[in-house]
This record gives structure tokens, C-alpha cells and sequence, in this order.
């Protein structure tokens, strides 16, 4: 099964050109030169991926862990709501 | 005053991405206007365009390069290039005077072009974060103060066609009064996106193509020209005092000696003679030197119908008798408009004019108009000419005339 890590991931490798081995839920953000404003254009791509809508960009994101959760908690957000689930891809 | 040397060239051009190169192109009449991709051309009736060809990624990272326009890529190549020409080290008080003057005349276009695909074609609001930073009509000039740590001046011109010119001229100013030792000066533009292309194409100022070579499609000068043809790039030349360049030993690539600016207030697109014959006269006043002593004018020659004329008679009005023994070419029939960046690519060409002896031609120029009787050079260069003194023309919409003078080192 695909984490949402994995899809994290794969975003990143394609967009940044970043060997995928050097990017592990620990990565600081700094270190791979992605800052505040290259956090939200990375949650604009993943908002396409996982059908979500970021809602709270202005949040702190140090480690690509962090922004996986927030994508988690997000699709959760999604799950939750009534309308969801029809049609929806995953 | 001071004297101020020219001790770095660097380049992005259609007609080559070192100056060396662009100068061999230039001499050999080789034209670098070709078809724009289906992509571009497919909406256009004008389909042609000077494209520059250019390594991004061999320049920046991946997540820098998500950070810059296609006019800052550019305008970063070319300065890093002038500067490393220069082969200046700079103390750290130095780097805090050293400024960096850049002309653009619509900076970060393919950004907003994007932005506005992404709001109304696409009907999404995710507008890339970075969209203010890479549109901004400072941004390339700021990233270049950035890279290279000069706390000097970080100014941006806008004067369309003669943005760089006066970049140019106006550091020049800087060095000449004593306010600075180096000054990074030139021009960058990258106006090959649809909604820009479209907007010049509604103008209708954009040459026709040429039906047997689209590559000869710039007619400067020549009594079927039918407009010009658009060209992106970046061009910086490092300024340099005198006597800094000659402590150091640096290798001078000529020597800037004046700066010409008026305004055409008849019409926002219209040129004048008057116009344009007192920026000449103002450049020749500040080189002080005689007309008569001018060896070489590259000209603005757009290939509009208005310009070239109005280019002519205010020539002759300046130079009188002495106009037709001037060569004067217009290398815009190889390398396309740069707009922003025209200026800073043209007094290149200048500069490596008077140093090698060698007189660029007008290409594409087989059927005179009497309304433009000057030596225009056509079809093939000159070489081994003794030129002293090279002009450079840049003449805007919105009136803003520039003239650019050197001399040979």
C-alpha cells in the first residue's frame, strides 16, 4: 500500500530532483532547501494527489514528517465528512 | 570626473551565450530568429522569434530553479559571467558600494502569464507561492545582488526598449561622480510567453515572416521591412573606475565614456527626429567629442517602418556631412529585439566592434529605401576597420531615448 509519506515522497523526487534515499520522515526541511513558501507550492501538489483542500498553510512545518501528518490529518478531515467517499480516488 | 572602464562581459543571447561566440555569429551574418515551439506558435500569426538556448540546470539547483523566472535564470547567467570575465575580487567595503543596475522591460512575464493560466484558463486559486517573488520587476536584480554579496545600489529601470541603456548609463553616472569603484550594470528580458506574444502581436509592430527563409523575417532599413521580430536573453558588462582596473591589472574590454538621455513626449509609440538627434548630441557632449569622430553606430534599427526613417534623419541631423561615412548596422536582424535587455547586448556588440576592428552587417537589407540612405554594412561584415569610437542607440516606446558611447582600450 501507498503512505502517504511514499506519496510525499515521490512529489518531491519528481519536482526537486532529490535522490529518494535521502528523504526520510526525519529530513529537515532547510536541509533539502525547501522553505515557507516551498512548503505550500509541495501542499498545492499533494493537495491534487490525495484529493484534499489545505486549509491552515500558515502552520509550522521542520520535517517532512510533519507535513506527511498534516497531509494525514487532512485526508482524515476528508474521511470524516459525510459527503465524502463516492467517487473519490485514493 | 572619473574614467570608467569596462572590465567584464558576460551574455545570454539567440546569437550565443558567451560574448566571443555572439560576436563570431554577429560577424558571420548568421541570424538566430527561428520558428517558436507549436506550443507558443500554434495561437500566433507571428511565429517567429530570437529563443535563446540555455542549461538551467546546469546553472541552478532544482529548488532554486522553482524559485526564478525564465528573465532571472537569464539575467543570473550573464551577470555571474561578466563577473567572473572581470576577475574581480572585491573587499568586503568595496562590495558594499558595488551596485547592480539592471533595465528589464517587462521582468518576470511568463510568471504572470502562468498565474493568470493557472486563475482563469484552469479556474483553480492555487497560484504558485513564489508568483510575486519571480514576477517582481526587481527580482533578477536582486537575486543577482544576492549570489554575488553586492550591498551597493540594487536598482531596477523600466523603460521598455531602453531599460538596459539606461541601467547602463546610469551606473556609469555612479562610477564617473566617485560614488562607486564597480558597478554591475546590464539588461535581461524574457518576453516569449503567449499573453506577452500576443499583446505585441496585437500591436502590430511584429515583422511578417519571411516566406522563403523565416529566418531573414527583420528587415531593418530596408524598404520592405515589415517590423521587428522579438528576442529574449540578458547581457551585463562589470564597470569599473580607471584607476581600480588599472591597479589590479585587469584586462579592459574598452572604456565607457558618454551617456545620452531625452524624451519624446509627442506620443507614447511615435519616435522624433528631435528626439532621438538630442540624445546623440547629449552623449557626444558628455564623451566630449566631435562627431565627426564616431567610427561605428550600432544602431536601434527595429525594422519598423517608423523608426528606421526617424533613426536616419536624426543621424543626419546630428552628423551632417559626415553621416554617410559612418558604417552603421543593426545586429536586431540577427539577434531579434531584446527589448529590456537590447541596450545592454548592442553596446556589447559595440564594444567588441571597436576592439577587434571588426563592423558587424545588417542583414536582410536588399531593397533600399530612399528614406534610409546611409552605410548600413549590409550582408557581410568589415574587418580591419580602425575604430575609435563605437555608439549605441536605444530608442522606447514611451519616449525614453538612451545613447551609449566607448571607446576602444
Amino acid at each position: 500500500m501507498t503512505t502517504t509519506f511514499d506519496g510525499l515522497r515521490e512529489v518531491i523526487v519528481r519536482d526537486y530532483e532529490l535522490p529518494p534515499e535521502k528523504l526520510v520522515p526525519d529530513t529537515l526541511l532547510k536541509d533539502i532547501d525547501i522553505d515557507s513558501l516551498g512548503v505550500i507550492e509541495l501542499i498545492f501538489s499533494l493537495e491534487e494527489k490525495f484529493d484534499i483542500t489545505a486549509t491552515d498553510t500558515a502552520q509550522e512545518f521542520n520535517t517532512l514528517g510533519d507535513v506527511a501528518d498534516y497531509i494525514d490529518r487532512l485526508i482524515a478531515e476528508r474521511k470524516a465528512r459525510p459527503s465524502a467517499g463516492a467517487g473519490m480516488r485514493e | 570626473m572619473k574614467r570608467v572602464a569596462v572590465t567584464g562581459l558576460g551574455i545570454v543571447s539567440p546569437s550565443g551565450n558567451d560574448p566571443v561566440e555572439f560576436f563570431d555569429n554577429l560577424t558571420a551574418g548568421r541570424s538566430a530568429i527561428g520558428r517558436l515551439p507549436e506550443t507558443l506558435s500554434a495561437r500566433l500569426s507571428t511565429r517567429i522569434a530570437g529563443s535563446a538556448s540555455f542549461d538551467a540546470s546546469a546553472h541552478f539547483s532544482a529548488p532554486k530553479l522553482r524559485m526564478l523566472d525564465r528573465v532571472s535564470q537569464m539575467g543570473l547567467i550573464a551577470a555571474a559571467q561578466a563577473l567572473e570575465s572581470a576577475g574581480i575580487d572585491l573587499t568586503d567595503e568595496e562590495r558594499c558600494r558595488t551596485g547592480v543596475f539592471l533595465g528589464t522591460g517587462m521582468a518576470g512575464a511568463t510568471t504572470t502569464d502562468e498565474g493568470y493560466g493557472t486563475l482563469y484558463r484552469d479556474h483553480s486559486d492555487r497560484i504558485k507561492p513564489y508568483s510575486l517573488l519571480m514576477a517582481m520587476s526587481n527580482a533578477t536584480a536582486a537575486w543577482i545582488g544576492i549570489e554575488h554579496r553586492l550591498s551597493g545600489p540594487n536598482l531596477t529601470f523600466s523603460t521598455a526598449c531602453s531599460s538596459s541603456a539606461v541601467a547602463i548609463g546610469e551606473a556609469w553616472l555612479r562610477i564617473r561622480g566617485g560614488d562607486a569603484p564597480v558597478m554591475l550594470a546590464g539588461g535581461a528580458e524574457a518576453p516569449l510567453a503567449l499573453g506577452t506574444l500576443k499583446a505585441w502581436e496585437a500591436l502590430k509592430t511584429l515583422a511578417t515572416e519571411d516566406r522563403d527563409d523565416p529566418s531573414a523575417s527583420c528587415k531593418p532599413f530596408a524598404k520592405n521591412r515589415s517590423g521587428l521580430v522579438l528576442g529574449e536573453g540578458a547581457a551585463f558588462v562589470v564597470l569599473e573606475e580607471w584607476e581600480h582596473a588599472a591597479r589590479r591589472g585587469a584586462s579592459l574590454h574598452g572604456e565607457l565614456v558618454g551617456y545620452g538621455l531625452s524624451t519624446d513626449i509627442a506620443h507614447i509609440t511615435r519616435p522624433t527626429i528631435e528626439g532621438q538627434a538630442r540624445a546623440i548630441r547629449l552623449a557626444l557632449e558628455s564623451a566630449a567629442v566631435a562627431p565627426g569622430r564616431i567610427g561605428y553606430i550600432n544602431a536601434h534599427g527595429t525594422g519598423t517602418a517608423a523608426n528606421d526613417a526617424v533613426e536616419t534623419a536624426a543621424i543626419r541631423q546630428v552628423f551632417g556631412a559626415s553621416a554617410d561615412g559612418i558604417p552603421i548596422s543593426s545586429t536586431k536582424s540577427m539577434h531579434g529585439h531584446l527589448l529590456g535587455a537590447a541596450g545592454a547586448v548592442e553596446l556589447m556588440a559595440a564594444l567588441l566592434a571597436a576592439q577587434t576592428g571588426t563592423i558587424p552587417p545588417t542583414m536582410n537589407l536588399r531593397v533600399p529605401d530612399p528614406e534610409c540612405d546611409l552605410d548600413y554594412v549590409p550582408d557581410v561584415a568589415r574587418f580591419g576597420q580602425d575604430i575609435e569610437l563605437a555608439m549605441t542607440s536605444s530608442f522606447a516606446f514611451g519616449g525614453t531615448n538612451v545613447v551609449l558611447i566607448c571607446r576602444k582600450a
